[in-house]
């Protein structure tokens, strides 16, 4: 075939493109997995027992928080990673900035503690739960996130990859902090950025595979 | 002429083909054609490749990736960024292809490189995207063959065919996805 000819069957079936579509998809897709994954936390794990007061508490909006400021920072660039020409890695190293609030948030918990109470501050009841569920849960955004990044054009793969790990461990700590009975600051600051990382660098080296074009 | 002369030349055609106008889309299409097939054989020759049909696969390759992506395109970017984005991912995935590792190549390229040699003589490409159609029926090959020959509008070739134009188009663009996943399962076994 000549590339004249293809160039005429490009223009005749060509039509009004939607430019924004890829964006609204995103949100959307994001709220989608967001309810399947609370809705899949709830059914198999169930919201903690005192979660009627407990939800209101500084703790678990602390978790809620931290969950989904990763996930709009890292939708953000997920979704921009999907259009070719922009580049937008570097926007996140702002998903650094959530864990570093939290960290420092934690030192000063501690510093105010009895040196004997650290340890039970920092590894509380449930902190191989906590490593486990979360990139477990994190598994249903992800494929969600990688079903749309295949309908834009992501030029750069492992960038997509570790945007979409961030989104999905950000959307699966929302989800858990329903159940998470661990309420304090160096509970937080320690475990869910390590699961945050640890679904970031699978989701890295997985991704490239799955989203060749 | 200049990166910032190419755009400015450029974007008014392709916003407005967004928009729906087919001429300033195939003027887009034309421009940013002679721009790539400059640019590829180019990087094709850097690595080595002097055969210009091997510049035509990976332009119509990439030719397809521009049209199949255009709701990629975020309207505040330069389009001759996107374009030069899909090209350099579309060249480096056919040098890791067929068999040249894309790492070793000096492919630091920016766009500005799509301003800097254009080259408008076509050349016959190597593989045979026509072979891609087969699988398709024969109502809509014979549509896209009436289609592919100069002056035959859409409108013409769909009643031609016995079909109505919106149906023309669906069927146009399947052939035109059909082209793609052709060249993308090429991907998977190496010739």
């Amino acid at each position: 075939m000549q590339t004249d000819d293809l160039i005429s069957m490009m223009t005749a079936e060509h039509r009004k493109v939607d430019t924004g579509w890829l964006r609204r998809a995103t949100w959307l897709a994001a709220l989608a997995a967001l309810g399947l994954t609370i809705t899949l936390i709830l059914g198999t794990l169930g919201a903690r027992a005192d979660f009627a007061v407990a939800w209101m508490t500084l703790p678990v909006i602390a978790k809620a928080l931290l969950g989904a400021s990763l996930a709009l920072v890292a939708l953000a660039v997920f979704q921009r990673s999907l259009r070719p020409g922009l580049k937008p890695g570097r926007w996140l190293w702002l998903a650094l900035a959530p864990p570093a609030l939290a960290a420092l948030w934690a030192l000063a918990t501690l510093a105010q503690a009895p040196t004997e109470s650290w340890s039970a501050l920092i590894f509380g009841r449930n902190w191989r739960a906590c490593l486990i569920a979360v990139p477990l849960y994190a598994i249903v955004p992800f494929v969600i996130l990688i079903l749309l990044a295949r309908r834009g054009a992501p030029v750069d793969g492992r960038l997509t990859g570790t945007a979409a790990g961030i989104a999905s461990a950000g959307l699966a700590i929302v989800g858990y902090s329903l159940h998470c009975p661990d309420d304090t600051t160096p509970f937080l600051a320690t475990w869910y950025p390590i699961a945050v990382a640890t679904v970031t660098a699978l989701a890295t080296m997985v991704a490239p595979r799955l989203l060749r074009w | 002429m200049s990166l910032d002369e190419l755009e400015t030349r450029l974007r008014p055609a392709f916003l407005a083909a967004l928009e729906g106008d087919a001429a300033a889309y195939r003027f887009f299409l034309d421009e940013i054609s002679v721009r790539l097939r400059g640019y590829l054989r180019q990087m094709l020759a850097r690595a080595g490749r002097t055969e210009p049909s091997e510049a035509e696969d990976v332009l119509q390759e990439t030719l397809l990736a521009l049209h199949l992506s255009r709701h990629t395109y975020d309207q505040s970017s330069p389009v001759t960024a996107w374009s030069h984005a899909i090209a350099r991912y579309k060249l480096v995935d056919h040098l890791r292809r067929s068999g040249r590792h894309a790492g070793s190549l000096p492919l630091d390229d920016e766009a500005f490189q799509l301003a800097a040699a254009p080259e408008d003589a076509a050349f016959e490409a190597r593989l045979d995207l026509e072979r891609a159609l087969e699988a398709l029926p024969a109502r809509t090959r014979g549509l896209i063959d009436r289609v592919k020959l100069q002056g035959t509008s859409v409108a013409e070739a769909a009643s031609a065919a016995g079909m109505t134009e919106t149906a023309a188009k669906v069927a146009i663009h399947r052939g035109l996805q059909a082209m793609a996943k052709f060249l993308t399962r090429r991907a998977a076994r190496p010739p």
